[in-house]
């Protein structure tokens, strides 16, 4: 048995099988979704070739345009405005002496709700008639605002639903990073005299940039593959103004059946995806020194 | 050779994983199979009885009867189903309730594509929908069911968008007409004429926006709500016939008469005759607010008239609730009381089906669509025979809100379909984009219908091509 064990092969027999399902529900899929972007396929009829005609059909397509446009929206909203609360949130919460816990627990709490409650949660804090945001609005005269009704607006209120559903998940990253830095770094600085202010933007920042990289990293890929909240809260609309990339893709594909368009755009935000993460990832993560305490 | 020994034991076993997993699936059924046999006596090749021997199966239903306002069209299905499985032996369906627009254009499709439609479903017909299907062989020809049953000549005119090449692949449950039910009380309270002739109609309109209730309660978050509208003044603006010409190319989404339809739209929402927000609310807010007086009209399908029964979920308008065709237009063409009438909704059978399922779905057909039921439609829900009823049955309308219902279709000098029956389902795509871009102010009335006509044009001369 000892002797078998030392032969590679028998690790390879054991692995065989997550091999075979691994390929079956992910490679052999994936191969398929690039062979059907390349046709006409509407789910009923057999797939005709056509070439690169849903690619280009896609960027020359003004709804698919809106929703990449949307999807920079959401990538900007969270990595500049997000983020920098994120971190100021998590200082101050790791400065707090009391109830430590219980902050924690509560801005973590969203991130333990599927996003199907969230999104209708939200739905009646923006109803026009009853909700809560118009109400409070009333009270200081200000007429009704159809937050998900007016195109203006409904982009805006996703914005917030969606950062509202991450921040708490991200906070505990980034608290985890500051409780970890020891503490007679801080402490040093003090006696220094160093303020508060000081210690927290020259020290503790600068020690938890790592975790601030990954934290914008995963709000990137996050923004590009958000659609969950998307479809819950607006379904895409008023008048496709709230259409992600994700979400026109499932409506192209599921609800109107183009399969094939559906599966070209489905390879466009992959590909988009995977540039933006790798230009992140050359341009600034790898520039940056791991920090050694 | 031990070492040959352990390798193959290995691949054994972790194979064999591979395999439980794979195989617990397939032996789901022979063991059912088993313990149905098995209660039963053992099977000997001289028993007679084996004829009768009641082997059970279970076939799918996807309905959309769910909800209160759909309450009197679910107890009708109930019914058929008891009775259904009552005639076939050992028959039992799984009904599978889904909300309309989910069925019909996320689910459905997706099963179409798959290969795995249900065995009995709710089926709309026209060229996105049944004929669509049909034509990839999806759907059960229902001609030879028809003939058998002998109810080939019981429908009136109405299967032919439920039918490719004379053959018959689903069958409507009733019909519908699209008009306006105006709140009487409210009407009264203001003064109001009824909504019969244009002027009436906008002087109502305009004194309710003075006094703070919406002309006319929408939810245009699914846009097939407005669509709706949008149909009627196209058929009254551009003339019935213009619908069915579109696919044809006798008729022009961007010619005048039909951008003008469009424009009529945009001018509602601009006066504010629409539901503020309408485009965040969904097609049961509209039926809520008209329900709770905050509207005065609303452009409805005649199915809704079952909501205002004293039972039903309008029943705080019970009797207070009437229901008119949209008044002759002052610059329409064509017949000014033409009036929108389909038959649309129905059902539809899988192509693939065995000898007990096909048994059950002649059971099914026939219990469904009888005189008895299509009585019951009428009478309990209002949904207008779409078989041939003896004068005397439709006599037995007592509901005030049904005999304007057939009152309108009676004084209509001619009925044009919905677009949505006609026109591939591209172009009604494009239509429901463009309606609520043109709601949010974002395109013009005429770029709207250039869009549509883009993709008109585009499926049209697919069309020729194939």
């Amino acid at each position: 048995m000892k002797n078998a064990l030392r032969n590679p092969y028998v690790y390879l027999m054991f692995v065989l099988p997550a091999i075979a399902l691994y390929f079956l529900f992910f490679i052999y899929p994936m191969l398929m979704s690039v062979y059907y972007g390349f046709t006409d396929w509407d789910g009923l009829s057999k797939p005709n070739f056509i070439g690169l005609d849903n690619f280009i059909a896609a960027f020359s397509d003004p709804e698919f345009r809106s929703s990449i446009l949307n999807n920079i929206y959401i990538l900007l909203f969270s990595c500049c405005v997000q983020v920098p609360i994120i971190v100021v949130l998590s200082l101050v919460i790791a400065g707090v002496r009391r109830l430590q816990g219980f902050y924690k627990t509560t801005v973590f709490m969203p991130s333990i709700l599927s996003t199907s409650v969230i999104g209708i949660l939200w739905g009646y804090i923006y109803d026009p008639d009853v909700g809560l945001l118009n109400n409070l609005l009333k009270l200081f005269g200000a007429g009704p605002i159809y937050w998900l009704a007016e195109p203006q607006w409904a982009m805006f209120a996703i914005l917030i639903t969606n950062a509202w559903q991450w921040v708490g998940f991200y906070i505990v990253l980034m608290l985890a990073a500051i409780l970890a830095i020891p503490k007679d770094i801080d402490e040093a600085a003090g006696i220094d005299g160093a303020t508060g202010v000081q210690r927290a933007w020259h020290l503790t920042v600068p020690l938890i940039k790592p975790v601030i990289n990954v934290v914008i990293m995963l709000s990137i890929a996050g923004a590009l593959r958000v659609v969950d909240i998307v479809l819950v809260m607006t379904g895409g609309g008023p008048a496709g103004a709230t259409e992600v990339m994700a979400s026109y893709m499932v409506n192209k594909a599921i609800k109107y059946g183009e399969y094939g368009y559906g599966t070209a755009l489905s390879i466009i935000i992959f590909v988009i995806a995977l540039v933006l993460t790798a230009l992140y990832q050359i341009l600034i993560a790898r520039r940056q020194e791991r920090v050694e305490y | 050779m031990k070492k040959t020994c352990t390798f193959v034991l290995a691949a054994t076993l972790a194979l064999s994983a591979l395999l439980a997993g794979c195989g617990g699936g397939g032996s789901d059924p022979a063991s059912t199979g088993g313990t149905d046999t098995g209660s039963s006596p053992p099977a000997s090749s001289g028993e007679s009885g084996s004829t009768d021997k009641v082997e059970k199966f279970t076939m799918s239903l996807r309905h959309i009867q769910i909800g209160e306002p759909q309450k009197f069209r679910k107890a009708i299905l109930d019914d058929v189903v008891k009775k259904t499985e009552e005639e076939v032996p050992g028959l039992k369906f799984e009904l599978d309730g889904l909300e309309d627009s989910v069925n019909r254009f996320t689910k459905l499709p997706a099963e179409m594509a798959a290969g795995n439609p249900p065995k009995i479903m709710s089926l709309f017909g026209g060229a996105g929908d049944a004929q669509k299907y049909a034509k990839a062989g999806r759907l059960l020809d229902l001609t030879p069911i028809l003939e058998e049953l002998g109810l080939k000549d019981k429908f009136l005119n109405v299967l032919d968008p439920f039918s490719v090449d004379g053959k018959v692949y689903g069958l409507p449950i009733g019909g519908n007409a699209e008009g306006i039910f105006y709140n009487t009380d409210i009407f009264q309270q203001y003064g109001l004429n009824p909504p019969t002739t244009w002027d009436d109609l906008i002087k109502a309109a305009d004194t309710l926006k003075e006094n703070g209730i919406t002309p006319f309660a929408v939810g245009s978050k699914g846009a097939w709500v407005p669509n709706m509208t949008i149909n009627t003044f196209i058929g009254r603006l551009a003339g019935p016939e213009t619908i069915t010409g579109f696919t044809t190319g006798a008729a022009k989404w961007n010619s005048p008469d039909v951008v003008a339809a469009y424009t009529l739209y945009k001018e509602w929402v601009d006066k504010g005759y629409f539901t503020k927000g309408e485009l965040g609310k969904e097609y049961g807010d509209m039926l809520n607010d008209f329900v709770a007086g905050k509207a005065g009209m609303m452009f409805d399908g005649s199915w809704r008239s079952s909501a205002f029964k004293n039972d039903a979920v309008g029943a705080a308008v019970a009797g207070k609730v009437a229901f008119v065709s949209l008044p002759p237009l002052p610059n329409g063409k064509g017949d000014q009381t033409s009036v929108n009438a389909n038959y649309g909704e129905g059902y539809g059978f899988s192509a693939d089906l065995n000898d007990n399922e096909l048994k059950a779905v002649k059971a099914f057909i026939k219990n469904m669509y009888s005189d008895e039921m299509q009585l019951r439609g009428l009478l309990e829900d209002g949904v207008l025979p779409s078989m041939k009823l003896s004068e005397a049955s439709v006599a037995q309308v007592s509901d005030p809100l049904v005999k304007q219902v057939l009152d309108v279709l009676n004084g209509a000098g001619a009925t044009f379909p919905h677009f949505d029956s006609v026109v591939q389902s591209k172009v009604y795509t494009e239509t429901e984009t463009q309606l609520q871009k043109l709601i949010a102010g974002n395109v013009t009335p005429q770029e709207a219908a250039d869009a549509i006509q883009k993709v008109q044009d585009a499926e049209n001369a697919a069309a020729a091509a194939e």
